[in-house]
């Protein structure tokens, strides 16, 4: 019994993830021990922070079976909207007063979307593709085409809070980021919704059989609309984190990155097509792409080969994971069949 | 015993059609309710008037002592009737455990998910039926039959009284059929009523308390199934007599000219050293239960798959055949077992799809393809295989199952073959379409076509082949013709390990 529960754990995607972030941070150690550190892991889980907020956010929603793109352009407009105001108030605080008007704007626009997608009975795709061009064009046309470096006193120093401080030898001070708690946070949270609440698991039964779901009770615009909600939220938090980060506001945030947080999801083993993921396959899935990008930078590989790289690497470990289950399988039936001889491999199959 | 159920001249009409005129029936608890009807007969009106999902025009619905004029489909569950559709309605992407107790925890109000608790709820209806169908894997790895009973069992949480299975046998093996049957006697012996579905009339006489036969919208026939014979149903069902091919099997087709011939034909683990031949004008049938390679090996005939030893002799000379081009242009074609997946393009007309594989396979060749000329070629098999549709331009989908099957048949011989390779030709369609394809099978073979005829269905075989083959693990396990053997002795030999 207990060795049946090893083998499951072994046979799991997250835990495969596990032993190549690992290996690949073995590796990269080797050429480069400096990458070897607890500053780099900090510096990786900083870096983690917002995409695995989106990831997060948009886990629900690929759980359903639809794809959403429309986050990051949720994130850019929330982000620069509620800047604009708090400086017209004069406001000089920190985070919160960001993250309290950023957040339920981001939960409406997503909302919209899902409303939209719901009722005219579009995939969200279809919708996502329009808001996320349109949000950006309300961003560089109605609010600042160019970068806002104004930040109030109480958030320029926020890329520094550490929960704690260690020091380094070749970056000096640094430390375990605050905003590595809040991801924790969300992480649990939606974990336990998606898990232990009879609502959350209706992502999991509509995205496996919509017919199922329907019988059973869930209304699908509903869930469609909540987990927009969680995805604007999330979105919103992640784009005020990362101007926070960065020290400055762009109207264009996170353009570009939409396809590697659905990238993250998928690596970590949420399924395209819904029904199918974890929170755990969605932080590990996000860590996996920071750390081969940032390793490459360790390599000294050019910056104009990064993202031929990543996406070399990306291809392999689809092509990797997609054949394990067949290679494994062709394995068994072969060592069966060297054992009992041809006749017994109906069995086997 | 006392009907719990009782249905008063209900009707049903939907626009001009009648699909269902004044039937009454009543059912008791603890008895199997065979419902017999051909595909339009109005048999899933009636199941969809019992689950809610239809409001009839007229009639009452008693269940006990209450009246309804119709029945929404949460009144349908609380009165315990539960509906077993022919896909099941469950979700491949989670444990059978969660797939049978899920719907309880919400009808019950539970805001939280409790797992051991779930477990323990799903543990106690999946025992009832079964105790080999482990409750933490993932319903998408099992087989129909056990996903069959994850759908009994989340039915059975519903404090269902009554269960309507629709069509439950399709999917299954001989095997599998009979172990249904013994599990649906037991629920009727601990009092609960099930309504069977079907028009396989053997399997409706072997298992119904009672009987009831629809046809065109009417009650034909309500009665005890001891009182009735298969011949008897069948004229209730169909209203008129279908006589079954018996004789005009070739008589001598030793003399004709091989077509055919399959040399110690392997393709591990699938089937090994398969050796037939066929010969002008004649049907070989091939059977075996799930997984013993028959399935393998009809796609191997037509290039699908690709053997891993042995050799193909078309009239005489050896062939490669690679893929279903290959297949086509030696004469060889398919239809396969899954029309509505394999065989046809649904949306578009018998037309298009007639004409489908000389436009893929090259045989009409034209740089550019205009459609106006190949109506007449359309019009030209819907007539001669007696196709119901108005024009040949009708979309496939608009057809009854019969007369999709009839397009499949008419898309194959329109490549002008000399071998056909069936795969399963019959299932699912009504008994007066399956003779008419048997009818057909048989005249393709007078004109001199061969056919290698792939089926569960053992009258069948014997009907219409002149050769039988039973595969067993892919291996043939027994050769003989219909003349020489009985239906039991076939059964016997499948059956046994």
């Amino acid at each position: 019994m207990n060795s049946m529960k090893i083998k499951k754990i072994i046979s799991k995607h997250e835990t495969v993830l596990l032993v190549a972030i690992l290996l690949i941070g073995g590796i990269i150690g080797i050429f480069n021990r400096a990458f070897l550190s607890l500053a780099t892991a900090f510096e990786i889980l900083r870096g983690s922070v917002p995409y695995a907020l989106m990831g997060l956010g948009v886990l629900p929603v690929l759980l359903l079976g639809e794809v959403d793109i429309s986050f990051v352009g949720i994130a850019a407009v929330t982000s620069l909207v509620s800047h604009t105001l708090l400086r017209s108030w004069g406001y000089a605080g920190g985070l919160s007063a960001y993250v309290g008007l950023a957040i339920p704007m981001g939960a409406v626009l997503a909302v919209i979307v899902g409303l939209i997608s719901g009722y005219v009975k579009l995939p969200v795709f279809a919708v996502s593709l329009g808001f996320w061009l349109m949000l950006y064009g309300f961003n560089l046309f109605f609010i600042s085409p160019e970068m806002r470096f104004d930040l109030p006193s109480g958030l320029v120093g926020f890329y520094g809070e550490f929960l704690f401080r260690i020091r380094d030898p070749v970056v000096g001070e640094t430390g375990l980021h605050i905003g590595v708690i809040y991801v924790l946070l969300c992480a649990v949270l939606i974990w336990a919704f998606l898990r232990y609440t009879v609502y959350g698991r209706g992502f999991y039964i509509a995205g496996g059989n919509r017919e199922v779901a329907l019988r059973t009770g869930y209304n699908i615009i509903t869930l469609l609309c909540v987990a927009m909600a969680i995805n604007g939220s999330l979105a919103a938090f992640a784009g005020v984190l990362q101007c926070a980060y960065k020290r400055f506001f762009d109207p264009i945030l996170f353009r570009g990155t939409e396809l590697f947080v659905i990238a993250a999801n998928v690596i970590g083993g949420v399924s395209i097509t819904g029904g199918r993921g974890s929170v755990i396959s969605v932080l590990l899935g996000v860590i996996f792409i920071q750390l081969v990008t940032r390793g490459l930078i360790y390599l000294g590989v050019a910056p104009t080969w990064q993202q031929l790289t990543v996406g070399i690497m990306l291809t392999v470990f689809f092509v990797i994971t997609g054949l394990r289950g067949k290679v494994y399988h062709e394995l068994i039936r072969k060592l069966a069949m060297g054992r009992k001889g041809q006749s017994q491999n109906e069995k086997t199959r | 015993m006392e009907p719990f159920l009782r249905l008063e001249n209900i009707s049903k009409r939907f626009g001009g059609v009648v699909a269902l005129d004044g039937v009454s029936l009543a059912i008791s608890q603890g008895e199997i309710l065979g419902l017999v009807g051909e595909n339009g007969s109005g048999k899933s009106t009636l199941i969809k008037i019992l689950s809610g999902v239809y409001t009839p025009d007229q009639g009452n619905i008693w269940i006990d002592d209450r009246c309804y004029k119709f029945l929404t489909p949460s009144q349908a569950i609380k009165e315990g009737i539960s509906v077993i559709y022919q896909d099941f309605a469950l979700c491949p992407n989670l444990t059978v455990a969660e797939n049978i107790a899920i719907a309880r925890l919400v009808f019950s109000n539970r805001k939280i998910v409790n797992w051991q608790d779930m477990y323990r709820i799903a543990a106690k209806s999946l025992f009832l039926l079964t105790d080999h169908i482990p409750l933490d894997v993932e319903v998408g790895t099992l087989s129909t039959a056990d996903r069959q009973i994850v759908a009994i069992a989340r039915a059975l949480l519903e404090n269902a009284r009554l269960i309507v299975m629709d069509e439950p046998t399709t999917a299954l093996t001989e095997k599998e059929i009979t172990t249904l049957f013994s599990l649906l006697k037991k629920l009727r012996d601990q009092g609960i009523t099930i309504i069977f579905v079907s028009h396989k009339l053997q399997e409706v006489k072997q298992l119904c308390d009672h009987i009831v036969v629809l046809r065109d919208g009417r009650k034909t026939f309500d009665g005890s199934a001891l009182e009735v014979d298969v011949p008897t149903l069948q004229l209730y069902m169909t209203g008129r007599v279908i006589e079954t091919l018996t004789t005009n099997q070739a008589e001598a087709s030793t003399s004709q000219p091989s077509l055919l011939k399959v040399v110690d034909l392997s393709l591990p683990p699938y089937f090994y050293d398969i050796s037939f031949e066929l010969k002008r004008g004649e049907v070989i049938g091939i059977t075996g239960l799930l997984g013993s390679g028959r399935r393998e090996l009809a796609l191997t005939l037509v290039g699908i798959m690709r053997p891993r030893s042995g050799a193909m002799y078309i009239e005489g000379t050896r062939k490669k055949i690679q893929n279903i081009w290959q297949a086509w242009q030696n004469g060889i074609a398919y239809v396969p077992e899954d029309r509505i997946t394999e065989g046809l393009h649904l949306p578009c007309s018998i037309t298009a799809n007639v004409i489908l594989p000389g436009v893929a396979g090259g045989f009409i060749r034209r740089k550019f393809f205009r459609y106006s000329q190949y109506k007449n070629i359309g019009e030209e098999w819907r007539s001669k295989l007696n196709i119901k549709a108005p024009t040949a331009e009708t979309p496939v989908k608009n057809l009854s199952g019969g007369n999709q099957q009839r397009v499949v048949l008419a898309k194959c011989l329109a490549t002008q073959p000399k071998i056909i390779v069936m795969n399963c030709p019959t299932m699912g369609i009504d008994v007066s379409s399956k003779a008419e394809i048997h009818r057909m099978i048989r005249s393709l073979s007078a004109q001199g076509l061969g056919i290698v005829l792939i089926t569960d269905d053992i009258p069948e075989l014997l009907q219409t082949c002149d050769k039988i083959i039973v595969l067993k693990k892919g291996r043939i396990a027994y050769e003989t013709t219909p003349k020489l053997v009985t239906e039991e002795k076939l059964y016997e030999v499948l059956l046994q390990e």
